[in-house]
């Protein structure tokens, strides 16, 4: 039973880290970004192509994971900020299916751009955690699963005040709100937006780094199936509001690691996607999320 | 089976697929349209093979085909069959059935004389039908689904050995080591399911406890439910029977979660990228059931220096067995005196004890062969290659 919470846990970070890109984006230019997942990827790809070209190999320790981690940041946030730029900033007056299927089509050049790049096959990834064992109140658990989680509550955090307390935060929410209102206000639209898929593209690549470190196997396609659960997070935790996507990440673990202790493994994907057509049909603002007029 | 998302990556695929019937089709134009039959008689004689070439199995694309076509450019050295070249043509099947179909279709229609491809059973199975209403034989080098046989088809033969005969090997293991107590593991795909539910019930006949069988879905990451399950009961042994990526990251996490058992993999899992994913100090207890392969032969040092020359890189699973393959088709249409399909049929049928790297062939009168062949091979822990451990002789 604890186990399972602690499972639940795990997964539940990965899921948060990238729902809140999601829902971020969402919220603030009401794109569903199905390229998100696929940040993910390019998160674990850069650290990985970094730490070849550097010839290292199964090392574990922690500073080099957060050089990674940083380096991936910053380089999957720029990819974002250049996605946004080039695919959906030219849309963004157009029709919303115009826009959504522009994120499907980045989503595909991604996928298929890395695997030219780097081959079908999955790669090991270079660095891994630690994973010393230890048992805690009918728990088994890992130094990896302990790191894993710091990095992510410290992550969500830094976000959070970010959103709630700097000049930037105010002007998303402002955005958020009323777009055209905060333009008039003075409000540099474009550049905020930019920082929104920047921090959101960010935390994705975080995501991946930490996916690398963690399972250790990586592939090009490893962002589809994170993509559509982190979609899922951020419905349940209601779309569009951050604490509901740190919220609906760990909901859905926690779902997820209980339903395939329930129905077994293969009932997985099943049990977390029919709790995201629950949901859209009983409570499409999800549990955190306000009502807002739908513009799809 | 690619991962969830292979109906996106089908979708690519049949767009590719499309265009590349599109392109031949234009430069061909001229021979495809009629007569099949009096080319085939002058021309080479074409032997097709489907492989994955892309998706998450298509290392072993490769492997298979330079197998195949060094086992080619031999016999065309040797004057080929009857004064007639061989030549092999090659599609991508993706390990998906909508690709391997529509690759099917494509080698009927570029009229191929014995199919000698298939790797993944789940998509090898929807191409049987097309190859045996055209009247083409099958060698099939590396799928072994024992469904591949159910359906009594006459032109299927099969080089490795079958689910039965992999899952046989496993339980003369245990019982061997004097394990008591198996539990399984698969991907929910056609090959693995089979040799899971074959290894479990002849477990249950030999007399071993099989505590619990379960299924994960291939692609994801996380396998913390099994790999908790596995802590939780305890069997002596698992048994393994998808590929290796899954299997890489459910070893380590089965030992994070405390197992403590015996990791036994199938062939699908036989790769050196197993040991890379799991990671070190995690393969101490990672065995598999596999075929052997040219490194663990003794004698086949000339084979692999022959197959580096033509391929530029070491051979790897399924490259001896397309080599057999191609061998086994070429002595049945010499012995058959042409590539007419039922004398195809009877000279396969008609193969005593012909030398391949598993042993001696000859098949059964469900196109199996009559010995597997299959060994138990372990992890190197200096090179994370599999090595052969126990030939399971006497």
């Amino acid at each position: 039973m604890m186990q399972l919470l602690w499972n639940g846990l795990i997964v539940g970070s990965f899921y948060a880290l990238v729902a809140l890109g999601y829902s971020m984006v969402y919220g603030i230019i009401k794109l569903l970004n199905f390229a998100h997942g696929d940040i993910y990827m390019l998160g674990a790809f850069v650290a990985f192509f970094t730490l070849n070209s550097f010839g290292i190999e199964g090392s574990s320790s922690i500073p080099l994971l957060l050089v990674m981690l940083l380096l991936a940041m910053v380089t999957t946030g720029l990819i974002g900020v250049g996605i946004e730029r080039v695919a959906y900033r030219p849309l963004r007056k157009s029709p919303r299916l115009a826009v959504l299927i522009t994120a499907i089509g980045v989503s595909f050049t991604l996928e298929y751009g890395v695997r030219s790049l780097f081959g079908a096959n999955p790669e090991a990834f270079p660095i891994r955690f630690a994973s010393h064992g230890f048992e805690l109140a009918g728990m088994r658990i890992t130094g990896a699963q302990v790191t894993l989680v710091i990095i992510a509550a410290v992550l969500m955090l830094v976000l959070a005040h970010v959103v709630e307390r700097t000049r930037a935060g105010r002007a998303m929410r402002a955005i958020a709100l009323d777009t055209q209102g905060s333009q008039l206000m003075g409000i540099n639209v474009n550049r905020t937006i930019a920082v929104v898929f920047f921090i959101g593209s960010a935390l994705a690549g975080a995501a991946g780094v930490m996916a690398g470190a963690y399972y250790g196997s990586i592939d090009f396609l490893m962002g589809f199936i994170i993509g559509l659960k982190a979609f899922t997070a951020a419905v349940i935790g209601g779309i569009g509001n951050l604490y509901g996507a740190m919220l609906g990440g760990l909901v859905l673990g926690m779902l997820e690691s209980f339903g395939s202790a329930w129905f077994g493994g293969e009932w997985r994907d099943v049990f977390s996607f029919a709790f995201l057509i629950l949901f859209l049909t009983f409570k499409p603002t999800g549990l955190l999320g306000a009502r807002v007029v739908e513009r799809m | 089976m690619p991962h969830g998302s292979g109906r996106r990556m089908r979708l690519l695929q049949i767009a590719a697929a499309a265009a590349l019937v599109l392109a031949t089709a234009g430069c061909s134009g001229g021979l495809a349209g009629g007569g099949d039959k009096a080319s085939s008689d002058a021309g080479p004689i074409k032997l097709g093979m489907i492989a994955p070439f892309s998706g998450s199995e298509s290392a072993f694309g490769d492997y298979m085909k330079n197998g195949a076509q060094l086992a080619v450019d031999e016999l065309n050295a040797d004057g080929g069959i009857d004064g007639r070249k061989l030549e092999l043509v090659v599609e991508d099947g993706a390990c998906d059935a909508t690709t391997a179909v529509a690759a099917a279709n494509k080698l009927v229609t570029e009229g191929i004389s014995v199919s000698v491809g298939g790797y993944c059973s789940g998509s090898t199975l929807p191409t049987l039908p097309i190859f045996d209403s055209a009247k083409i034989p099958m060698v099939i080098p590396a799928a072994n689904s024992n469904k591949l046989v159910d359906a009594g088809l006459p032109g299927v033969f099969l080089i490795n050995g079958t689910g039965t005969q992999q899952a046989q090997a496993a339980v003369k293991y245990a019982q061997k080591t004097g394990i008591k107590s198996v539990a399984t593991v698969d991907d929910s795909t056609a090959y693995s399911v089979d040799l899971a539910k074959s290894f479990a019930e002849q477990a249950k006949a030999a007399g071993l406890t099989v505590p619990f069988t379960s299924t994960v879905t291939p692609g994801e990451s996380d396998y913390s439910a099994v790999a908790t399950q596995l802590a939780k009961q305890q069997p002596e042994m698992v048994y393994w029977t998808g590929y290796y990526q899954e299997g890489g990251l459910i070893v380590r996490q089965a030992t994070d979660a405390g197992f403590k058992g015996e990791f036994l993999v199938g062939d699908g899992s036989v790769d050196a990228k197993f040991a890379q994913i799991a990671g070190k100090g995690y393969t101490d207890k990672v065995l598999g059931t596999f075929t052997q392969t040219p490194d663990m032969l003794t004698g086949a040092d000339t084979w692999i220096a022959d197959y580096k020359k033509l391929a530029g890189a070491e051979p790897g699973p399924y490259s001896t067995q397309s080599y057999d393959a191609v061998r086994v088709a070429a002595q049945a249409i010499k012995d058959a005196g042409g590539t007419d399909f039922d004398k195809v049929v009877a000279g396969l049928k008609g193969l005593k004890d012909f030398k391949t790297f598993a042993g001696p062939l000859t098949f059964t009168d469900q196109g199996t062969r009559t010995s597997g062949g299959f060994v138990i091979v372990k992890i190197d822990p200096a090179t994370g290659n599999f090595v052969l451990a126990d030939d399971l002789q006497g």
